[in-house]
């Protein structure tokens, strides 16, 4: 099977997010603090944040609850329960696993497939209360692949980047230290986002000295943990003519495969370059755009080197020389640079919540929220998410339209 | 010495891949119908989803595609520094194993470093077995 552009671009810009919510990361972060378990008295629990951020979100769209007849919920939450609990009778309700960046697509075909009109998009996390592991033999709820490779000690997502890391400096003769940039950029972005969970100022000296989780990778270049929700309202682009919020058109999406899941070649031999390559341009082609149409780019960045990956084989850079695209103070990640990237502060500074505010920030740009701030990109039309990373990249494009 | 290390996959196909380590031999399922050699053990071949396969000695010799030294401690039994490395055999397939040695220096897991297998004496909670490791080939 190939790709068959025609049939997707005729789903390409008819449906629109027409609402966005995210709780209050940086405050959550601090008031729900390490010191607070499940259970514990203030402590929120999953469907708290999926319950705020639902909240916001039809508040942002201007709909009704009665006009969501579509919902998909994160794999922490159920469908049933959540529509009980938010009083939802959808004619299209799943529970589904993994990141915004799967359901909106599914949520755009439910609604061509003329099975509902307005699908709500849900989340709620409280992984940090709850004390989740990525790591360890309590990790990997179900059978990731490294699971075979537990006798000799190798687990967890981050060490298959450190693998990545490696390979890359070694192939194309890079050093540690170049890969600061990436989370720099990332805490830059979020010292103006009042709603990050980190936003003091990074140096070099903080990112150097912080410890090896698995090298070469440190702390710094990993996500953070921490409790969250986000919500999307997605609406058939041809009924959004009266509501409040400019429409932003999801107008190119493609959700690939990689499926070395413990050979690693395609992840560590190829840093996910051939795979991501090929789901950036099926975006591209949907999209009927091409790289230098975007106008911010967002990773889902839970690990320094992802970035990485991401812009090369998106086609911003040439293989092997991302950074010198990065330039050495970032300055092309930068609000004001070529490719504004991260703009809110993705995984390693906002908050970790699986990258569903990288989408949420996604749409602020392209509607112009931001407008009137140090946060807006200008004259931001097209945006474009990836995930070069777990399963298989997965892409989404939002257009101003 | 025997070492504690964390527990093996069992189970269909894993059971007989571990039976022929405790024997000092490192074999692949090698397809009946098409001759492809694969890991992690599967019950259908890839290539050509035939359901019949041999176990087939592998020559036992790869490459080094990268590796990674764990700091933070996630098993009992992998005390950090642990150094874990991806090595591609000859044969074609990819896993994620140690070298023989854990006290290496990193300069001599580098990328495009050969390596041949060797066996250890080791226990997981199902008991003792023999797990393969690397020796860098100089």
């Amino acid at each position: 099977m190939a790709y068959d552009f025609e049939r997707m671009r005729a789903v390409a810009n008819k449906v629109a997010v027409v609402g966005i919510g995210d709780t209050n990361y940086g405050e959550d972060y601090r008031s729900n603090g390490a010191t607070r378990r499940r259970g514990a008295p203030g402590a929120k629990d999953a469907y708290t944040y999926a319950a705020e951020a639902f909240q916001m979100a039809l508040k942002d769209s201007g709909l009704k609850k009665s006009d969501i007849d579509g919902v998909i919920v994160d794999g922490n939450l159920k469908s049933e329960v959540t529509c009980e609990l938010f009083g939802l009778q959808p004619t299209w309700g799943s529970t589904q696993s993994g990141g915004a960046d799967g359901m909106i697509p599914v949520a755009v075909m439910a609604i061509l497939a003329g099975h509902c009109n307005t699908v709500a998009i849900i989340k709620g996390t409280s992984q940090r209360a709850d004390n989740a592991q990525w790591g360890g033999t309590r990790a990997g709820r179900g059978r990731l692949g490294e699971y075979y490779s537990y006798p000799w000690g190798f687990n967890s997502q981050g060490a298959q980047h450190a693998l990545m890391w490696q390979h890359y400096m070694d192939t194309y003769n890079k050093k540690e230290e170049d890969l600061f940039v990436i989370p720099f950029n990332a805490r830059r972005h979020a010292m103006k986002n009042p709603n990050a969970v980190f936003r003091s100022e990074l140096t070099f000296e903080n990112w150097w000295n912080s410890r090896y989780i698995c090298a070469p990778l440190r702390l710094l270049d990993y996500t953070m943990i921490n409790d969250g929700g986000a919500c999307f309202i997605l609406r058939r682009a041809d009924l959004c003519a009266d509501l409040p919020k400019t429409p932003v058109l999801v107008n190119g999406f493609s959700w690939e495969t990689a499926p070395h899941a413990s050979g690693l070649m395609d992840r560590v031999g190829d840093n996910y370059y051939t795979i991501t390559k090929r789901a950036a341009d099926a975006a591209y082609s949907m999209a009927q755009i091409t790289p230098k149409d975007v106008d911010q780019f967002q990773v889902y960045d839970a690990f320094s080197d992802i970035l990485l990956w991401g812009l090369e084989a998106c086609g911003h850079a040439p293989r092997g020389e991302g950074f010198d695209f990065i330039g050495k103070h970032a300055e092309n990640l930068d609000l004001t640079g070529e490719l504004p990237s991260m703009t809110s502060g993705g995984h390693q500074s906002e908050c970790y919540i699986q990258g569903w505010s990288q989408l949420v920030e996604a749409v602020r740009q392209v509607r112009h929220d931001h407008e009137g701030t140090d946060r807006q990109v200008k004259d931001c039309n097209q945006s474009f998410y990836i995930h070069p990373g777990g399963e298989g990249p997965h892409t989404i494009l939002f257009n101003r339209g | 010495m025997v070492e504690k290390r964390p527990p093996r996959t069992l189970g269909p196909f894993h059971d007989t891949f571990w039976e022929y380590c405790n024997k000092e031999e490192f074999r692949l399922q090698k397809c009946t119908d098409c001759g492809y050699m694969q890991y992690p053990p599967s019950p259908m071949c890839p290539e050509c989803m035939s359901m019949t396969h041999t176990w087939e000695p592998i020559k036992g010799e790869g490459t080094i595609i990268s590796h990674c030294t764990f700091h933070r401690q996630y098993f009992p039994e992998c005390p950090p520094p642990w150094h874990v490395i991806l090595v591609q055999l000859d044969e074609g397939p990819s896993f994620t194993q140690n070298p023989k040695d854990q006290g290496l220096p990193i300069e001599e897991l580098k990328a495009g470093t050969r390596v041949k297998v060797a066996f250890l004496d080791a226990e997981d909670e199902a008991g003792e077995f023999k797990i393969p490791v690397w020796e860098t080939v100089k």
